[in-house]
């Protein structure tokens, strides 16, 4: 069946060339999941709020974040803006992007978080003399991010794997690095099982560790 | 003269609705030092309104409710200082999952008392003490039962050093055979002169301990009075109506 | 400034219009193969067999932890290696296939276990074999539970298809063909909302038939 010779050294030559991609995958799933929790939190306020023109554009962000395709978002940022005269680079255009589908899932989870407390709990933290404030910070929080940790985590991982996208718009992240190495040595197999191997590899780590932290910090 | 009287909660024609909804339509009381008033009635007659309505976790559209000369309502009231005077106990124990016995009785005096760290913990633990808590004390609520998760909640709301306790129906949602270890404590606080409102359905606990007993009818109190004269020979037709289907 | 003229074509719609019918066929001829590999993988997972567990959690930590445009690839060489090489088009559905089945598995195991202990040991106590159990008793409570994640699932595999692009597989499907007409043009945004429109308008209306359909079968299990 194999008439075929594998050729690995030729991937570990390349070695530096997939490390410098793979950490700039790293770089834009982290700058993505931040920005885009700190978007979301914005989000989920509004959506809670009285103003009825915040709510609407609060869900509608949530709403075309989460009912398009993410590539289609990535194609907008990096050719649709140019109809305005914003050319962005493929980097600002892939983290964008990512941050945008980012923050419009994380408000879903951060919502659900939310929901997921007994309102009741406010009211009594409040009849103890607590502020609201402290009520929010002392009762409310601690019992939200236990819920929401392994969504979240979920969705960094989600974050990376949507990065390879890049490689659509020439980005060379590791994806779009593996793309461009295969295509000097037509060795494409090697390269995308090489590539293969470390996605799988940082994802298990990230979610083992997620759960650790979330056996051991998370009791009650 | 006028007499000085600081140590009661008055409330003076309140009204309160939530939407188009009425559910208090001009309540007037007057609770004294050390009372225990029970509210009795059917569900949805507003007393457990009432009660959210005295610490102002519920505001009101018409009336005042005033206690030891404070207006609850009034918007210069600090609110979290005057909860403090008012322990408040629910029906649905709400104790904070998060968190140990030990933790759920002394976070409100650490943040809101400013207790030490040390002092908190003390305090908490001579408030399990009271209610018969001392060997769960650093056990999380899922592995208390429903009395022991009640009487969490009321060493809680004890911790703050109120001067007044609203207890809201707190043996309803327990079993049968737990509800005696709630009412030994509260029959403990009676016994220390603790001023008490408490919506109930334990009748014959209401007879017991209270003051007086006020029946809540549609939003207002209906009759009030002693509880032998409440309980045996009520004047008003609906209240003898009620209590013929509950006793 | 750009003269307000466009060079988008009634041909173009057309294309366009192709490239979404060929979205659906890839979603929904996925979706059942996917959906019946996941349904076996999600039952052999949820018996007893610790075996079984491990290797198809294996199975779809592997899937669910590498980006879809790798495993197109990856596949697509990997039958070429092994001397059958695919058209692209078809490599990318089986790439799909398969993908969508490990995220179905742990739906249907889901559902399996949100069956409550007590109504399954009700149907043996009535003599009812696991088969019987399973079929008239877990499969329908089972299914109902889990509709909407399930639902949930195919909805994503319709946005993922736009990744086939990258194994260059025609027909092309509704963003493939999209940016082909931006190529031309002069109006990207025009184009891409237009296919945006068609993927929102699709997914929106169905998660709110599966929301209306969630709660109404939580409201039959609670009363």
């Amino acid at each position: 069946m194999f008439d075929y010779t594998f050729h690995w050294r030729v991937v570990l030559k390349q070695w530096p060339q997939l490390l410098k991609a793979g950490l700039l995958t790293l770089e834009i799933t982290v700058m993505s999941i931040l920005l885009g929790l700190v978007i979301a939190m914005v989000l989920a306020v509004l959506r809670k709020s009285e103003n009825n023109t915040a709510r609407a554009m609060a869900g509608m962000w949530v709403a075309l974040a989460r009912n398009t395709p993410a590539l289609l978002q990535i194609y907008i940022a990096y050719f649709g803006l140019g109809t305005f005269g914003l050319h962005l680079s493929p980097y600002i255009s892939v983290l964008s992007a990512i941050t945008f589908n980012n923050a419009g899932y994380l408000a879903e989870i951060l919502r659900g978080g939310i929901d997921a407390i007994n309102p009741s709990q406010r009211q009594t933290a409040l009849g103890l003399g607590l502020t609201p404030l402290q009520a929010y910070a002392y009762v409310i929080f601690p019992q939200v991010l236990k819920v929401v940790f392994l969504p979240i985590t979920n969705q960094i991982i989600l974050a990376m794997l949507n990065s390879s996208m890049g490689m659509v718009i020439g980005l060379q992240e590791l994806t779009g690095m593996t793309t461009f190495l295969q295509s000097q040595t037509f060795r494409p197999f090697e390269f995308y099982f090489a590539a293969a191997v470390i996605y799988f590899l940082v994802a298990k780590i990230a979610s083992t560790a997620a759960s650790l932290i979330a056996v051991r910090h998370f009791k009650g | 003269m006028r007499l000085w009287r600081a140590d009661l909660i008055e409330i003076k024609n309140v009204h309160k609705s939530f939407g188009d909804n009425a559910v208090l339509k001009g309540v007037n009381l007057t609770v004294t030092k050390g009372e225990v008033l029970c509210l009795i009635g059917a569900s949805g007659s507003g007393k457990s309104t009432l009660l959210l309505c005295i610490n102002a976790l519920e505001s009101i559209q018409k009336g005042k409710i005033i206690v030891d000369n404070i207006d609850v309502h009034a918007r210069e009231t600090t609110k979290s200082r005057l909860r403090q005077k008012l322990g408040i106990v629910f029906q649905q124990y709400n104790a904070f999952p998060h968190l140990t016995a030990r933790e759920n009785v002394a976070l409100a005096p650490r943040l809101v008392l400013k207790k030490s760290k040390k002092e908190a913990s003390e305090l908490a633990e001579k408030h399990l003490e009271y209610v018969g808590l001392t060997d769960k004390i650093d056990a999380f609520p899922s592995q208390l039962s429903g009395g022991q998760q009640q009487r969490l909640a009321i060493a809680r709301a004890l911790a703050m050093q109120p001067d007044y306790m609203l207890l809201d129906e707190v043996t309803s949602a327990l079993d049968p055979e737990l509800v005696g270890e709630v009412l030994d404590t509260l029959r403990m606080l009676r016994e220390e002169g603790m001023t008490m409102i408490a919506v109930t359905h334990e009748i014959p606990f209401a007879r017991e301990v209270a003051d007086r007993i006020a029946f809540f009818h549609e939003g207002v109190i209906h009759e009030i009075g002693e509880p032998e004269k409440m309980l045996n020979k009520p004047e008003k037709a609906r209240t003898q109506e009620f209590l013929r289907c509950i006793l | 400034m750009y003269p307000y003229v466009t060079h988008f074509t009634t041909h173009d719609l057309i294309f366009m219009a192709q490239g979404a019918g060929i979205t659906l066929v890839l979603t929904i001829v996925s979706g059942i193969l996917g959906t019946i590999l996941g349904f076996c993988i999600g039952w052999a997972r949820s018996t007893r067999s610790l075996i079984l567990f491990y290797i198809f959690g294996a199975y779809i930590d592997v899937i669910r932890s590498i980006p879809l445009i790798i495993q197109f690839v990856l596949f697509n060489s990997f039958m070429a290696i092994a001397g059958y090489p695919l058209n692209p088009f078809f490599s990318g559905l089986i790439t799909l296939s398969i993908y969508i089945s490990g995220y179905v598995a742990e739906v249907v195991k889901a559902g399996i276990e949100s069956v409550p202990k007590t109504t399954k040991m009700a149907a043996r106590g009535l003599g009812m074999t696991y088969l019987h159990e399973f079929f008239y008793i877990v499969l329908p409570i089972g299914t109902r539970t889990v509709f909407p994640s399930w639902i949930g699932l195919m909805l994503g595999l319709m946005k993922d298809t736009s990744l086939i692009a990258v194994l260059g597989a025609t027909p092309p499907e509704l963003l493939r063909s999209s940016q082909i007409i931006i190529t031309r043009i002069q109006q990207p945004l025009l184009v891409l909302l237009g296919a945006g429109a068609f993927y929102f308008a699709l997914c929106h209306m169905i998660t709110q038939f599966s929301n209306l359909y969630e709660m109404r079968w939580r409201e039959a299990l609670e009363g």
